[in-house]
């Protein structure tokens, strides 16, 4: 226990903490501010009558559709039938899968309103990502910098139990992370919040939007712990900060474009498969449609394949104990010099 | 009483791809005595950093046996750990940390008494620096920092390396009243690694020697310096031109070996200084100076680990001479 408090003070006391924690809310006080100054809270009279006027159009025009059984093969019109595409679609659904868009007033608004129920969520989920982001580069960077400076040594020479060294190091981490995490999330809401109830609309926070937000923030945050623990493995087995953000970053710019390109190369039935970010997006979403790299003569893509988050958090879950594991086994191991 | 710390038929070897392995350590054997200041003592690259990292848990062995109050290390390390107090090479700190909170870092995760980093800031002399960030700190008042953390636990065994280095002369002499008062008044026992030998020799009670990862000799430094001193006599005579006269005297007169230079002799080997003085007188040859040639540390060690310059030759690292003498102590 002294041990996990004395790593979780140094990491507290570290100038690097205090400039992220600085850096953090000031991203998130800038995010919010140009949010407020885009964001209208209500549409000008004006605004309202040319949507509904062009509104009025598009429907004029879907209903011409779903009155005429010959519209989409007329060639003024698409000059085919749209209807072979969607065989189990009746003409008027096909009318509205094609036709439907413009026929709300909103849609022709050159105003933006800021949807608190719609988007927030969503911006919170990349204020979490960033959140995790900075503990990983600063747990990254601690553990990095005990090497290149020689402290671990001194460290050990106090705590000869490595492993428990390890174990009160990752502890502080995901301490630290997770509270950093919770607390950019809070004050990302409240600001958001603000911002939507000031200039732009709340929405409809019912219990559905409260259970799917919360599980979505929910695995945002645990993807953001399983990256602390990311960058403390790979500062472990690096012994540097650079080696870790070099690793990481070498990886998210060019490593996952040459694999996702070798995917295509090899004719891979679905390459994006090959990309963390696929597996990422899963984790966050919930569940992820993936499209096979084969098309129809219609262009239609032939097969789909569904990644859940159980399926992405296993992947993900695997690629983190590979890391960690090989980080626990070259810190017991090898000597220290 | 058993010694504090025992090393016996200790060996590390260093694997490189494409090289030679190279034996850092090579059936190193070592014993420091309880309340003791023990000097540890070799030329560059000799292992006596790579002893004090094993004994110490840092770094995997091949073969051998360490004990540190009786327990074998490192497996037994986390139960002695805190009884010993260590700094194994130059110092390290977080350059942005104050030196007291970098002592008070330490003593929380060790659950020692906040009133303690006072105390061993005192006693090192950094008091009044204690609220600097180390980056603004001399190499000296590092040391002194390593060697307050070192003192935190009240250590019954203190392990230093090179603690003198970058002290001014009078924190030296602090240092080395610091040390022996731990260990003479407050019984503890203290291992010191070191170059400075002048300053091994009027700090330290014991020493051992190492070369090439290999113990040379270990005993009482002044056991050690008595068996190097005395055998070598210098002998001047007023006139120099009898030098070539004098030294057939004494080679026909005994089994000593003499070695003129161009204003003395040097005899080696006489069994007394008298024996010389009569030799001669008997011979018709009257000295105008006898004198015993006393040896300090540096010389003993230069002798022991064969590191002694020699004229358009360099000393390569953890390399010696290959003819190495050695007496007095208790040579291996």
């Amino acid at each position: 226990m002294n041990l996990f408090k004395t790593e979780l003070h140094r990491l507290l006391r570290r100038r690097l903490s205090l400039l992220f924690g600085i850096v953090a809310v000031s991203g998130l006080v800038l995010l919010s501010v140009v949010l407020w100054f885009n964001s209208e809270s209500e549409v000008s009279s004006a605004e309202q009558a040319y949507g509904e006027e062009q509104a009025a159009v598009y429907q004029a025009e879907l209903d011409r559709c779903k009155a005429d059984e010959g519209y989409f093969t007329d060639e003024r019109n698409w000059g085919y039938d749209v209807g072979e595409d969607y065989p189990e679609l009746s003409h008027a659904e096909v009318c509205d899968e094609m036709l439907s868009w413009g026929t709300d007033p909103s849609d022709h608004y050159m105003v933006y309103i800021f949807d608190f129920s719609a988007e927030g969520v969503w911006m919170l989920v990349g204020i979490a990502i960033v959140g995790g982001l900075l503990v990983m580069l600063l747990t990254a960077s601690a553990i990095g910098a005990e090497w290149s400076s020689g402290n671990m040594a001194n460290l050990l020479v106090w705590h000869p139990n490595r492993l428990r060294v390890w174990g009160a190091k990752l502890a502080a981490s995901l301490t630290l992370g997770a509270v950093a995490l919770v607390a950019m999330l809070l004050l990302g809401f409240g600001l958001l919040y603000l911002v939507a109830a000031t200039s732009g609309q709340v929405g409809e926070l019912d219990g559905r939007w409260w259970e799917e937000s919360l599980a979505i923030l929910g695995r945002t945050v645990v993807m953001g712990l399983g990256m602390t623990v990311l960058g403390a493995a790979l500062a472990m087995l690096g012994r540097h900060t650079a080696i870790a953000g070099g690793v990481i970053a070498g990886y998210l710019i060019i490593g996952d474009l040459l694999v996702r390109l070798a995917g295509f190369a090899f004719n891979v039935k679905y390459p994006d498969l090959f990309s963390l970010y696929t597996w990422v997006g899963a984790w966050i979403s919930g569940e992820m449609t993936l499209f096979a790299n084969v098309m129809s003569a219609n262009g239609e893509f032939e097969d789909q394949m569904i990644l859940t988050a159980t399926d992405a958090g296993l992947l993900l879950g695997a690629i983190l104990a590979l890391f960690a594991g090989l980080a626990t086994w070259s810190f017991a191991k090898r000597d220290v010099t | 009483m058993p010694p504090v710390i025992e090393i016996s038929g200790l060996r590390k070897t260093y694997q490189k791809l494409l090289r030679r392995p190279h034996n850092a350590l090579d059936g190193l054997d070592m014993e420091v005595a309880a309340g003791q200041v023990h000097g540890f003592l070799g030329p560059n690259g000799s292992g006596k950093t790579t002893t004090l990292r094993a004994l110490l848990g840092l770094i995997g062995t091949d073969a051998g046996v360490m004990r540190i109050f009786g327990e074998e290390v490192p497996g037994r390390l986390p139960h002695v750990i805190g009884r010993i107090g260590a700094v194994v090479e130059s110092p390290q700190f977080f350059k942005h940390f104050t030196g007291r909170l970098t002592l008070q870092l330490l003593a929380e995760s060790v659950g020692a008494p906040a009133t303690r980093v006072d105390e061993v800031l005192e006693q090192v002399g950094l008091r009044d620096q204690a609220g600097q960030s180390v980056k603004g700190y001399s190499l000296g008042m590092r040391q002194r920092l390593a060697v307050a953390q070192a003192l935190l636990k009240r250590p019954e065994l203190l392990i230093l390396d090179e603690p003198a280095n970058g002290l001014d002369p009078a924190g030296i002499h602090h240092m080395r009243e610091l040390l022996q008062w731990l260990a003479h008044d407050q019984g503890a026992t203290v291992l010191v690694s070191s170059h400075l030998l002048s300053e091994v020799q009027q700090l330290c009670d014991s020493m051992t020697i190492v070369s090439r990862g290999r113990r040379i000799v270990d005993g009482r430094v002044a056991d050690i310096l008595a068996g190097h001193s005395g055998s070598r006599l210098s002998v001047r005579f007023a006139d120099n031109g009898r030098l070539t006269e004098a030294v057939e005297a004494l080679v026909s007169a005994g089994d000593v070996s003499v070695e003129a230079e161009p204003d003395r002799l040097l005899v080696t080997g006489a069994p007394e200084a008298a024996w010389v003085t009569r030799t001669l007188a008997d011979a018709g040859l009257y000295l105008s100076e006898l004198t015993t040639e006393t040896k300090n540390l540096e010389s003993v060690f230069l002798e022991l680990t064969g590191t002694a310059p020699q004229a358009g030759r360099a000393v390569q690292v953890g390399h010696a001479a290959p003819e190495t003498t050695a007496a007095g102590g208790d040579q291996r």
